[in-house]
């Protein structure tokens, strides 16, 4: 009975219905569009869409798009609308003069709007169901059905739940929506921004390899598209699961505390004013770092000029929209507040403070050494095979002694160097260098540096044979089969290719190519040299290997030559 | 009935209620006079639990109201403004408010159709401000609360309106021992309707006074004696404000009627007359007393 009189009033029920069940009316209307309405749309289209309807494998297939713009508005509009009378003076004071607590009131416009998310959706299902039935929706299931209905609801139960909790925060119904669909994109937007502005302002950091780790993931907008896919892992069900609850109970915890008075003002507590006030420059800052290094191609003393701008634009932002007017340029003085602490900031990552930049494993310390022009290959072990390899890898791991020095001396030389942001019109490739250390430890550093420079400690590295080896898949013995046929083809059109096929002039011309690949310098390979054409390798297993006939190879020159194979006039 | 104890309650930079204490008894009507921006609205809602007080403590009938349902179904606070559901009627409203509030009198809200013969079907939205108020009123008056807070109760009423909710209210105070707290800006809408008066003024109560007790104590008189004024005739009284006119002396005193009287008795004065004072000129001069010029405190 108590708990009854908690969650359940019939009056503001339908009081409320009154006011906001058009929502609910609303998302029937646009889900029945966009699940059954294509299904049979295509059913009254004729034969040739029958192939369709069959090759639908679950309910997202129908229109995951249209139905993710779907979870993404109307939980955020139903936050809004349901909670509207906490934005409004007159009706934030009437509400709350009225005998219930504010629990109550919590719980019954929550229980409402889980309502006007699921009647809908469960009718929409049954819909679906029937058609199942009637029309060859062959792939789709009940316990997809079901599926779907359980994971659009988690979906749209969890967009609620954070347009609600953001509107405990705000007393603008506007901010309420803008600052939802800020908070989706926030954990996946404050990583990009950090991360990209680390590199900026710390020499080697290695902001590609960090931002590997697939963070559309954590868009839940992208997520949700995928679920034709891929349906949530039970992990991932358990974390929004979570998120939904953390948020409806951070809601009513805010709720309880939150003073009537906190109708229309852009912030509902002042203990927001000061993170609200530094938030927003810092994430204006790094945009601001951003758009002039990647949009206008600028060099550090352009970054800082965006981040100052950006940051106080940033902070003019914050303070109209908490004062609620655009003339608040009088304001200034607040932004020290968030200029001294960035600065800090600033100086220690700009003058090292902590030793990042500096920071290297004792030489004897070091299992291996990753050596590239990309991250992509630190995270692989290298005891797993890899399902392909490329004829050229760049990317590689060394272990030999000489390397595992040869690369040190490099990274020693880079951090004494400190190689600044390149123009980006200057020449430059990308060094990666990568540490596995015997105790398992890992550490990895980015630089971008001109070539020329560096080539005597390229040379040292890239001549070795340990990195031939790995660099050229065909000298590689072990993986490579017998090659049945070679095709020798000329960049120029005028010439006819060459093909040899006996098993004894292959083995005279791959010798002369090994040769070649071994005694092949750095420059060669780092710069892209001229060539004459492609030489195509059909092994026996029916794979082909495309090399690069550069005109620094002599060796196959000087046999194709003994073997009167070249054209007079190339 | 309703205590308040060393209220304080700030909103950002501004201090609305400064330390305020008052109380009231059951079945009393208390005024809360001030100017514009003295805090009145902001008491008004603490006192209806709608805002918190930053400190101090409210008591209604000995508990905290705050977040207090038992309470909150017995008291009905009427906003300067009043507020209704988007689209209804009077009817849904009623409906609404039947279902709130325990002590909804079905009965008399039929029976005051009558005073304020509105249609129970229209839209109070559509309604005009003075319309809107009435129903407010029809509403409030049907819910027979026991504590009633009215802020700024009769403005956009007619005179006629005004007098029948006064009536009204005056009718349920006696009948019920209802208590109401009201407040305004303008001494002379309430002075004919409370008992106590209390004025606020930027966030300070500066003043409380029962009504009798002020209009006993004070007076108004005008004296003349044949050869000018004795020299000690003032300091035997509690002179509030002093007046030559010609030969006759215009003066606020305090004090009891009959010894004040006996006093002047003494003196054998030629004119003495005891003239009839308003409430208005009682808190002018009262007010001048204790430092604060009536203008800055009321419109």
């Amino acid at each position: 009975m108590l708990s009854k009189a908690l969650w359940f009033n019939r009056s503001i029920w339908l009081q409320h219905f009154r006011n906001i069940g058009w929502i609910a009316i609303v998302h029937l209307l646009l889900l029945l569009a966009i699940v059954p309405l294509p299904i049979m749309m295509a059913y009254t289209n004729g034969k040739n869409q029958l192939d369709y309807l069959r090759g639908l494998k679950n309910v997202f297939d129908i229109s995951a798009p249209f139905q993710g713009m779907l979870v993404f508005t109307i939980p955020v509009l139903l936050g809004i609308f349901l909670f509207r009378y906490m934005q409004v003076k007159q009706s934030a004071d009437y509400m709350h003069s009225l005998p219930f607590r504010r629990e109550s009131l919590f719980t019954q416009h929550m229980m409402l709007g889980g309502m006007i998310l699921l009647v809908p959706l469960i009718f929409t299902a049954l819909v679906v169901s029937v058609l199942c039935y009637w029309l060859p929706l062959d792939r789709i299931a009940s316990a997809d059905i079901v599926l779907w209905i359980a994971e659009v609801f988690l979906m749209e139960m969890f967009v609620f739940a954070v347009s609600v909790f953001v509107g405990m925060l705000t007393g603008i119904s506007v901010l309420q929506g803008i600052f939802a669909y800020i908070l989706f994109l926030f954990p996946a937007g404050i990583f990009v921004l950090v991360l990209t502005n680390m590199r900026y302002v710390l020499a080697g950091f290695a902001a590609d390899y960090y931002l590997n780790a697939n963070i559309e993931k954590i868009v839940p907008f992208i997520r949700f598209i995928e679920l034709s896919m891929r349906d949530f892992s039970l992990q991932e069900a358990i974390g929004y699961l979570f998120l939904t609850g953390l948020c409806i109970v951070m809601a009513l915890w805010m709720y309880r505390k939150r003073p009537s008075e906190a109708a229309n003002q852009a912030l509902a507590f002042p203990i927001l004013r000061p993170v609200f006030l530094f938030g927003v420059p810092f994430c204006f800052m790094l945009v601001g770092g951003i758009y002039f290094r990647e949009v206008m191609n600028g060099s550090f003393g352009w970054i800082l000029f965006g981040y100052m701008v950006f940051s106080i634009i940033g902070f003019l932002v914050a303070e109209m929209v908490i004062e609620k007017t655009w003339r608040v340029f009088h304001k200034w003085k607040g932004y020290v507040y968030f200029l001294l602490p960035m600065l800090l900031v600033g100086t220690v990552l700009y003058f090292d403070l902590t030793g990042y930049e500096k920071r290297m494993p004792k030489l004897a310390d070091i299992e291996k050494v990753y050596f590239g022009d990309s991250v992509s290959r630190f995270d692989i072990d290298t005891q797993q095979r890899e399902h392909h390899s490329l004829i050229e890898q760049p990317n590689q791991f060394l272990s030999s002694k000489e390397n595992i020095q040869n690369v040190y001396i490099f990274h020693e030389q880079l951090i004494a160097n400190k190689p600044t942001l390149p123009s980006p019109f200057a020449d430059t490739k990308r060094v990666v260098i990568g540490y596995v250390l015997k105790n398992g430890d890992r550490l990895i550093r980015v630089y971008d540096v001109p070539t020329d420079p560096y080539m005597p400690f390229y040379k040292q590295i890239i001549e070795s044979n340990e990195y031939k080896q790995n660099y050229y898949f065909i000298l590689r013995e072990k993986e490579v089969v017998p090659i049945r046929q070679v095709t020798i083809m000329m960049g120029d059109e005028r010439f006819k290719e060459i093909v040899l096929s006996d098993p004894k002039e292959i083995s005279g011309f791959m010798e002369g190519l090994k040769n070649d690949l071994r005694q092949e310098s750095a420059e060669s390979i780092l710069k892209n040299h001229e060539s004459w054409g492609t030489i195509e390798l059909l092994q026996s297993d029916g794979d082909i290997i495309y090399v690069t006939w550069k005109k620094t190879y002599a060796n196959i020159e000087k046999w194709l030559s003994r073997q009167k194979l070249l054209p007079n006039h190339r | 009935m309703i205590e308040i104890h060393h209220v304080h309650k700030g909103f950002e930079q501004v201090e609305a209620v400064k330390d305020v204490s008052l109380h009231v008894q059951k079945g009393s009507i208390y005024g809360l006079l001030g100017s514009n921006g003295a805090g009145k609205t902001t008491l008004l809602k603490m006192l209806a639990g709608i805002y918190k007080p930053d400190d101090g403590d409210i008591f209604i009938e000995g508990e905290p109201i705050f977040e207090n349902v038992k309470l909150k179904k017995k008291l009905l606070f009427l906003p300067d403004n009043p507020y209704f559901f988007p689209h209804a009627t009077i009817q849904q409203m009623a409906q609404f408010y039947r279902d709130v509030y325990p002590g909804w009198n079905e009965e008399r809200f039929w029976q005051l159709q009558e005073w304020f013969s509105i249609d129970v079907q229209q839209k109070i939205q559509r309604m005009s401000k003075g319309m809107q108020r009435q129903a407010a009123f029809w509403l409030v008056f049907s819910v027979m609360p026991d504590v009633l807070i009215l802020d700024e109760p009769f403005d956009g009423l007619d005179a006629v309106m005004r007098k029948k909710m006064k009536n009204l209210l005056v009718q349920d105070v006696a009948e019920r021992n209802m208590t109401v707290f009201i407040s305004s800006h303008n001494l002379r809408e309430v002075e004919d309707l409370c008992d106590h008066v209390g004025i606020l003024h930027n966030g300070e109560m500066i003043m409380e006074r029962e009504i009798d007790d002020l209009k006993a104590d004070v007076h108004k008189i005008q004296v003349a004696f044949r050869d000018g004024i004795p020299s000690s005739f003032l300091t035997g009284l509690q002179v509030v404000y002093q007046e030559q006119r010609g030969r006759v002396l215009l003066c606020i005193v305090r004090g009891n009627r009959e010894e004040v009287d006996a006093y002047i008795q003494r003196f054998a004065p030629v004119i003495f007359d005891v003239l009839p004072l308003t409430l208005e000129e009682i808190f002018v001069y009262e007010m001048g007393r204790i430092g604060y010029a009536i203008e800055s405190v009321m419109v």
